[in-house]
């Protein structure tokens, strides 16, 4: 029993954190946005040559391997930043999934995304708007009992809009050409939905985080009755509150991303109590946060929606708060006597 | 990261549970706070103690048998799905015993720790006083330093366990010019010392749980000071440290609550609506949050790290879940809420928790006072 990270699993983390504080600016974002060219090329070559884009695909196909707490503790940082680009989707709905695929389709994937320096998109029933499919190469789309593979030039769509304007959305009409498949449709859906939810936990415990620092800094410097807000206790009451939520929402995102690894048979029981409980911690950071910047956090010039928006994106796609509660029930009533406190590990 | 426990571990939990299926009595026993409960549950600390199983992660030298947390936590997880006794003397295994460890001089160790791990020491907590509540530095309990003893006068209040314990602990100002957190000394008293007078006060379920306890011209020995003069209130900060993060709510007793509280939904669905199911999962969804962050902070401490102002986020999490979970078991009662006759109903039980779970905010330092710390010391906001 050993609850730590590893040294190289911190070490990925940080290396991406300080990529994004200085490629990730919320300048640039809102450049993306007026350009509505969220999506920025340039900054997505630079985390492919960084070695992300590939980096838990096996050493032969060109990836460092890397596992999924270290995955976890990535994702988190992308959160963190906002970071417009699919990255967190590619590293771990594809490359983590390929594994788990047909042959068929595999190979298609496989020749399609480069050691995944072109990007995938992914649709499916719980996020079933796929994100960049204009940037993307090709489409891995999951329907109620079977998931295709289709290359972009033979999908006909049309763009959403989404309120987040960092998340380019598409609807599919139609798609001329695919390979399909349904072969243990039920375990690979199952996969794919559970890393769904991890993956847009992992997300939001990074908005919260930064909703959380941003709310700080900002209730130091802003004074009002002659003090800084922050020294009242209604606000710092009020982001205590988010801290204790974010607090205990972690340690399921880890344990989760362990689960994954270690082949664990509750995994999808795990996502979805991450999902569930980092929703909870999000939810409440966007509404304390934008308490604690008054009239200034409802404006448009403040950075904070830039992080409200992704979070309330995330909240709702890969399983909302909702449906990870009814997977979560399920779970309890079917098999309830493995549950509980000697079942926890 | 390696989140699966070893052979050797499982044999740990094997060794714990046959034990205490052996020695766990089958009948419940009275109220702790009650004198024949009170005596009771000694006998049950005396019996814990005969299988060395007091407080696991002592030295063997203090009663102990020199594991790590991680035992710990598995030793608490099959001590609460056994229904064993609640711990009498939780204020002295849970609470000093951590505190002595790291402040107490060989001598107070061996004569502390060992009388506390044989049940012979049942330990109440002194900080309250009329005056000093949250706002715990204004003190003004007097201990003055008279040659080889000290002369305590003053009043002490809220002091669990006190109306029948043996011992008590807690701040006594020292140095008569002090003001506020300075000039505090953490000394153990025995209320057996002729000058202590002890007052019960009944809690809300009509026991007296905890009790005010008078100080006039009472002697103590030097030897009882624990630490320097004037480094109480560093110590004591450290023992408030052990009760809010760790020691005292193991996650086990949480997720036990959550497991009933599924079985007693489960019984009563027909009647309940999907809000309660709603938060039967949350129950289950925040004790498993729980006991997956005390494994993780264990964990640090075990790699060398300490556990400071994070206590406090744990302290709000497992009291707003603790009442949480009480209060929607009443709800699934539906109009048996009410029925406090536990050999009768089902209820009983669900009530008595129920009124316990609305301490949780209260002791340990209020969950404002957390807050505040929380905002202060690990956010970064202004005084």
């Amino acid at each position: 029993m050993n609850f730590n990270f590893t040294e190289e699993q911190l070490q990925f983390k940080n290396t991406l954190k300080s990529f994004l504080a200085d490629e990730c600016s919320t300048n640039s974002i809102r450049d993306g946005w007026t350009a509505k060219e969220p999506f920025n090329h340039d900054r997505w070559n630079k985390i492919a040559d960084l070695g992300v884009l590939s980096s838990n695909l096996p050493e032969k196909d060109g990836g460092f391997g890397i596992d999924q707490v270290a995955l976890s503790l990535m994702i988190e940082e992308m959160g963190y930043a906002a970071l417009p680009e699919p990255v967190a989707e590619q590293i771990f709905l594809i490359n983590d999934l390929i594994p788990l695929l047909p042959d068929s389709i595999k190979g298609e994937i496989k020749n399609t995304y480069q050691t995944g320096s072109n990007f995938i998109s992914v649709a499916h029933p719980l996020s079933p708007n796929p994100l960049f499919l204009n940037d993307a190469a090709g489409l891995l789309l999951f329907n109620e009992d079977s998931y295709q593979f289709a290359l972009t030039e033979d999908i006909d769509f049309i763009p959403l809009v989404s309120n987040d304007p960092s998340r380019g959305l598409s609807k599919i009409n139609s798609i001329h050409k695919s390979v399909s498949s349904s072969k243990e449709f039920e375990k690979i859906n199952t996969a794919v939905a559970a890393r769904g939810a991890l993956m847009t936990g992992c997300l939001l415990i990074g908005l919260a985080q930064k909703m959380l620092d941003l709310s700080s800094l900002y209730a130091l410097d802003r004074t009002q009755f002659g003090k800084p807000i922050g020294s009242f206790q209604a606000i710092k009451h009020m982001l205590a509150d988010v801290a204790v939520k974010i607090e205990f929402a972690r340690p399921t995102i880890f344990r989760a991303a362990h689960s994954l690894l270690d082949n664990n048979p509750k995994f999808a029981l795990h996502c979805a109590h991450a999902k569930y409980m980092s929703a909870k911690a999000a939810e409440l950071a966007c509404k304390n946060s934008i308490q604690a910047h008054g009239a200034m956090g409802y404006t448009w010039e403040m950075d904070l929606h830039i992080f409200m928006r992704k979070a309330w994106s995330l909240m709702a796609c890969w399983g909302n708060e909702d449906k990870q509660q009814d997977i979560i029930f399920k779970t309890l009533t079917s098999s309830e006597e493995e549950l509980g406190v000697l079942y926890t590990f | 990261m390696k989140i699966n426990f070893t052979k050797e571990q499982n044999i740990f939990r094997e060794e714990v549970r046959s034990w205490l299926e052996v020695n766990v009595p089958k009948k419940s026993l009275l109220s702790l706070d009650t004198k024949e409960g009170f005596e009771q549950h000694r006998e049950w600390e005396k019996t814990l103690n005969s299988g060395n199983w007091s407080m696991v992660t002592w030295p063997k030298e203090y009663g102990g048998r020199g594991l790590d947390l991680i035992r710990w936590l598995i030793f608490e997880e099959e001590y609460y799905c056994a229904e064993a006794p609640t711990r009498v003397n939780q204020n002295g295994v849970f609470l000093l015993g951590p505190t002595l460890m790291e402040f107490g001089n060989h001598e107070q160790k061996s004569k502390f720790l060992n009388a506390m791990a044989a049940g012979d020491h049942i330990w109440s907590q002194g900080w309250s006083e009329p005056g000093a509540g949250s706002d715990m530095a204004a003190i003004r309990t007097t201990a003055v330093l008279e040659g080889d003893h000290y002369k305590i006068n003053g009043q002490k209040t809220w002091s669990s366990r006190a109306a029948y314990a043996d011992w008590t602990f807690g701040l006594f100002r020292t140095d008569l010019e002090s003001e506020r957190h300075r000039g505090l000394s953490f000394i153990l008293v025995s209320l057996d010392t002729p000058g202590v007078t002890i007052r019960p006060i009944p809690q809300l379920d009509g026991e007296p749980g905890f009790a005010e306890i008078y100080f006039d011209d009472v002697i103590v020995p030097r030897e009882n000071l624990l630490g320097e003069d004037g480094e109480g209130w560093k110590i004591a900060m450290a023992t408030a440290g052990f009760e809010r993060g760790l020691m005292l709510r193991s996650p086990a007793r949480f997720q036990q609550t959550a497991a009933k509280l599924l079985k007693l939904y489960y019984k009563n669905k027909d009647q309940c609506s999907p809000m309660l199911q709603s938060k039967v999962v949350e129950a289950w969804a925040e004790s498993e949050s729980y006991a997956l962050s005390i494994y993780h902070t264990a964990s640090k401490m075990l790699a060398g790290g300490s556990i400071g102002s994070e206590s406090s986020l744990g302290k709000i999490f497992w009291s707003e879940l603790d009442h949480m979970m009480h209060q929607t078991a009443l709800k699934i009662l539906g109009a048996s809420a009410e029925l406090a006759d536990s050999s009768e109903h089902d209820a009983a039980q669900w009530i008595k928790g129920f009124m316990f779970s609305y301490g949780g905010p209260i002791y340990a330092g209020t969950n404002e006072i957390q807050k505040n710390i929380i905002a202060e010391r690990l956010l970064g906001l202004p005084k």
